[in-house]
């Protein structure tokens, strides 16, 4: 089907030169699906590019790009028409931004299935609706006249998945289709990619940084650093005994629900100018030895019973990841249970929030009744699936929104006007709001473009007034924690890389010595390997046992490294609330068995119970009326779930809002017997 | 629906917007220096004459009193009295909107669609030679003094070539065209009268050319920006990553995408091309409203300004209103 030689790609800019790929070889046959896994800057999206021949302009290519035996880098304008969409389909990253936001949903399959398929407007129609239903959007009739902006984020991707898929292309081509999405819909939409090659018989290039989420569907994987084929074999080989240290160090950086600590590698990917003449991962490796250092070590097969097993390493590793050889695990938080007796830093009292629509009546229901207590040196994880409440949550905390009803406090201290208290002003509230600091999801974006980045450090203590030689003596020592370098202070946000950046966005939270840090989604913008760096910092931040913090993540692995107890949210809702360790261990509520099925997992642990809870429906379809919030979408839903709503419950040492708790292991065994 | 109800509250905000242009040009006018009798009349008037005067136009009233008077006036559709001519406000500007409005609006019209079109040619060949010669052009059109292009264009168009009429009235007399709305070339169409519309039409082409080529600069500028914009765009990419044919990129991908922000811009040229028609009509005698109002300032002829401005206010409300129907309704995304 598709069989890339020897392809390597240098792009020319005016000012420098990038070694996109170098001698990049692998092949996708027909009705296979072929992960290709590496960090951004890996050159991944390089590769899709070739495929469709998009190349960048100054792109100057060497090699051949064979698709159904015609070279496509050689293709003239006529061919490659007819090669784009009919011969490769690429499903975009970023659904909402690759769909055309002036034209219906509707029409723009409309034009690929027209245009591919040869069909009149009207019969490509009904095939559009048949399609939307195919990849599991719901009343796709009336989805069909939808603009972009009115689709939630999983629904977009069905849609980009339907246009490409619309093409009726040879290889669909998916470029991180699921980055952003939650675990639970990140499952369904992979299953998507499999179906296209089972059932419809389509080869299938599945592009992502996170090799353990995509390994489960993928048939063989290709590993990609620094535009360099570093180790291509099986799936299930690759993913269970990788024997590339790159390999490795990715694996090792996902965390794990299962419990297994992570392992960060040191530095970033290289900016290569030309073909490398070394192992380009040598500065980053830690059994690199001279040989590594001046020599590019060949692509070598390895054995294996389907022989397609290659590594391109001087010393290949064997035998599956262990926690064992990690060199260096990271610490968790320690002393837990201690803080039971300290005072509270945060409480939150059955707090709602509603946004109100701006016209007239009605709104959306945020929060509805959320209840917390944490002390100094406590570590809170909130976790759900987006649109559960999670940013309204850090929004409330941090005083940003009023609650509607209820009370917040921080540090005893109200930040916003809630009914019954007095309400800070001024300089009070200035000095109030240091208390508790926020690092946000966006590192980059969260700093002014147009400040230093030691002017951003030391904003919160501009704010509390201090002199300025003791604000360059705190920054100084904020920066010694975070490991920067000092020639730093003086860079301008975009000079900076993702993981610089969230380290400058948590030096600058640290600063001022709040009592309360909320860490909002803070890894999900970075790359693997770099958010296993920035999780290690952060482990050692809420390890302080003078200050809060929560950590809020629709990544529930990323939790467990390090926080004491954890929320989880269900639309405005805690439903489930415990040590962290028994709640990922032993969940209670449908809701998280749910959320934890379907977090990928590392081989070898096996999730709780055996059996998985499977969800029915999408979020967005469950509505939250009267009964409990989940409802609509429980495999165990009675009557009583519909009409009582749900308080939380002690069951053992957690707690969780459903009545159905004791009965529920018999009930999932009956399940999993009958499907 | 939604727009029918958008519309209908934008026109009830007219009322206070038209309410405070009144009352600030009224007093603004007011404290100009000069005294428009003063001016009429000449140095060598007699106090008697100028008081008499003043008494005619209601000059010697008190402010506030002059101020309802006027007011009163407005809701009867009463402009005033020109103290210069002596003749109704109302009446000669009606005689002169038409004109005016008539050339503005083909001329903003004519240069939309060049601009489209050239813009959207112009960044499908972005940084070649065709679009470089664009650019120069436009950047050419945008500096070029319109009186002088003007007088360049009646000295080709007209003394050397012989294609256009005299730059001296709007219509050939001998056609015997009827005047209904005072813009020529309506008229002749409502009429019916076609030596009249042909006759029309040739005095129109060049003041409006004059105009096109003064106002399409900032449009085209805007268009190819817009253009560019889209062809870099992810969603353009994808739609040609996925092979579409060209037709269909052109049209359901780009044209409406580039359009968007093209409504507010084209308003905003088309308040400046109603201010900037002074001087092509001057050069062009064409008898229309930016000679009427200049001459009503310099003369402080209070009634004339006063009525220009509320004209001119109007038409900026009414045009920013189309402007807004217009971008709801190419952008999916605004709300209204």
């Amino acid at each position: 089907m598709l069989s890339i030689e020897n392809l390597s790609v240098l792009i020319h800019r005016p000012d420098r030169q990038v070694a996109a790929l170098s001698d990049v070889t692998f092949a996708v046959r027909p009705g296979e699906v072929v992960g290709l896994v590496g960090e951004s800057g890996g050159g991944k999206s390089m590769v899709a590019r070739a495929v469709v021949g998009l190349l960048p302009g100054g792109a100057h290519t060497s090699g051949r790009v064979l698709f159904d035996g015609a070279d496509v880098l050689r293709m003239d304008e006529a061919a490659l028409a007819a090669h784009r969409g009919r011969g490769a389909a690429i499903c975009f990253q970023n659904p909402r931004g690759a769909l055309s936001p002036t034209r219906t949903v509707g029409r723009q399959l409309v034009d690929r299935l027209v245009t591919h398929q040869a069909m009149s407007a009207a019969r490509a129609r009904d095939a559009a609706r048949e399609l939307f239903e195919a990849v599991g959007i719901r009343s796709p009739q009336r989805r069909l006249d939808a603009y972009p902006h009115e689709l939630s984020g999983g629904m977009a991707q069905r849609v980009m998945i339907s246009l490409a898929t619309g093409c009726a292309p040879g290889l669909l081509i998916a470029d991180e289709p699921t980055t952003g999405l939650d675990v639970t819909l990140t499952r369904e939409i992979l299953r998507q990619f499999r179906r296209a090659a089972d059932a419809d018989g389509r080869s299938v290039l599945l592009i992502s940084h996170d090799l353990a989420s995509i390994a489960e569907v993928c048939d063989r994987v290709v590993v990609l650093y620094a535009g360099t084929v570093v180790e291509s074999g099986p799936a299930e080989q690759v993913f269970r005994e990788p024997a590339h240290p790159y390999t490795r160090a990715l694996l090792r950086s996902v965390p794990d629900v299962g419990g297994r600590p992570v392992v960060a590698t040191p530095g970033g990917m290289p900016l290569l100018t030309r073909v490398p003449e070394n192992c380009p991962f040598v500065t980053r490796c830690a059994y690199a030895d001279a040989t590594c250092a001046t020599r590019r070590p060949p692509t070598e097969p390895r054995t294996d019973p389907s022989g397609d097993w290659s590594v391109a390493c001087f010393h290949p590793q064997a035998g599956a990841i262990g926690g064992a050889e990690a060199p260096s695990p990271v610490t968790l938080a320690g002393d837990r249970g201690a803080a039971e007796t300290k005072p509270a830093v945060l409480e939150i009292d059955d707090a709602h929030v509603v946004y109100r629509s701006r016209f007239g009546s009605g709104g959306h229901h945020a929060l509805r009744g959320v209840s917390l207590r944490l002390a100094a040196g406590e570590t809170l994880g909130v976790v759900g699936e987006s649109g559960c409440g999670k940013s309204t949550l850090a929004k409330l905390i941090m005083g940003l929104v009023a609650p509607t009803s209820g009370s917040v406090t921080v540090a005893g201290q109200s930040l916003v006007k809630q009914p019954g208290r007095p309400r800070p002003r001024g300089r009070e509230l200035r000095r109030l709001r240091t208390r508790a600091q926020l690092v946000f999801q966006d590192p980059i974006g969260s700093l002014s473009p147009r400040r230093t980045v030691a002017d951003s450090i030391a904003e919160p203590l501009r704010a509390a007034g201090l002199a300025a030689t003791e604000r360059a003596a705190r920054v100084a020592a904020v920066l010694d924690r975070m490991e920067l370098d000092r020639a730093i202070l003086g860079r301008y946000p975009h000079e900076l890389s993702g993981g610089q950046a969230q380290r400058v966005g948590i030096a600058r939270a640290l600063v001022g010595e709040p009592d309360l840090i909320v860490f909002d989604e803070p890894t999900s913008a970075l790359d693997v390997t770099v958010q296993a760096q920035i999780l290690a910092v952060i482990a050692d931040v809420t390890a302080d046992t003078d200050r809060a913090s929560v950590f809020i993540s629709h990544d529930l692995a990323t939790v467990r490294g390090f926080a004491d107890r954890v929320a989880v949210l269900y639309l405005g809702r805690v439903v489930e609330e415990g040590p962290v360790d028994v709640v990922f261990d032993d969940p209670r509520h449908p809701y998280t068995r749910a959320l934890l099925a379907s977090a990928p997992r590392l081989g070898g642990t096996p999730a709780p119970d055996g059996a998985a809870v499977q969800l029915v429906k999408d979020l967005e379809e469950a509505d939250a009326t009267a009964g409990c919030p989940l409802a609509a979408r429980c495999p165990f839903v009675t009557e009583t779930c519909r009409s009582q709503p749900q308080h939380l419950q002690s069951y053992g040492a957690s707690r969780a809002a459903c009545w159905r708790v004791p009965e529920l292991t018999a009930l999932i065994g009956k399940q999993a017997t009958t499907p | 629906m939604r727009i029918l109800r958008f519309v209908v509250r934008r026109l009830l905000q007219l009322i206070p917007v038209l309410l405070g242009v009144v009352v600030l040009t009224f007093l603004l006018v007011r404290v100009l220096p000069g005294d428009p009798v003063r001016t009429i009349l000449g140095q060598n008037a007699s106090e008697a004459d100028a008081a008499a005067a003043r008494a005619r136009f209601g000059l010697d009233q008190p402010l506030w009193r002059q101020f309802l008077d006027y007011l009163g006036g407005l809701l009867t559709g009463d402009f005033g009295t020109s103290i210069q001519s002596g003749g109704s406000v109302g009446a000669e500007m009606a005689l002169r909107v038409g004109p005016t409005l008539e050339l503005v609006v083909i001329a903003v019209s004519i240069a939309l669609v060049v601009a489209t079109v050239l813009g959207v040619w112009s960044a499908r060949r972005a940084n070649r030679f065709g679009d470089h010669g664009i650019r120069l052009f436009a950047l050419a059109g945008n500096s070029v003094p319109e009186f002088w292009l003007g007088l360049v264009l009646v000295l080709v168009g007209y003394s050397m070539l012989g294609w256009f009429p005299a730059p001296s009235g709007r219509v050939d007399p001998d056609t015997n065209l009827t005047p209904l709305t005072g813009a020529d070339l309506v008229d002749a169409a409502l009429t019916g009268n076609g030596p009249a519309f042909a006759s029309a039409a040739a005095y129109l082409a060049l003041p409006v050319l004059t105009l096109v080529v003064g106002v399409v600069a900032p449009l085209l500028r805007s268009v190819r920006a817009s253009a560019l914009e889209v062809l870099n765009s992810e969603a353009y990419v994808a739609a040609s990553a996925h092979g579409l044919p060209r037709r269909t990129l052109l049209y359901g991908y780009l044209m409406r995408a580039t359009l968007l922000r093209l409504p507010s811009l084209a308003a905003l040229v088309f308040g400046t091309a109603i201010g900037s028609t002074v001087l092509v009509e001057y050069v062009f005698s064409w008898q229309g409203f930016g000679q009427w109002a200049l001459r009503g300032l310099l003369y402080r002829d209070y009634p004339v300004v006063q009525a220009s401005v509320l004209v001119i206010a109007l038409c900026y409300v009414l045009v920013f209103l189309i402007a807004d129907v217009v971008h709801a309704i190419l952008d999916p995304r605004v709300r209204i």
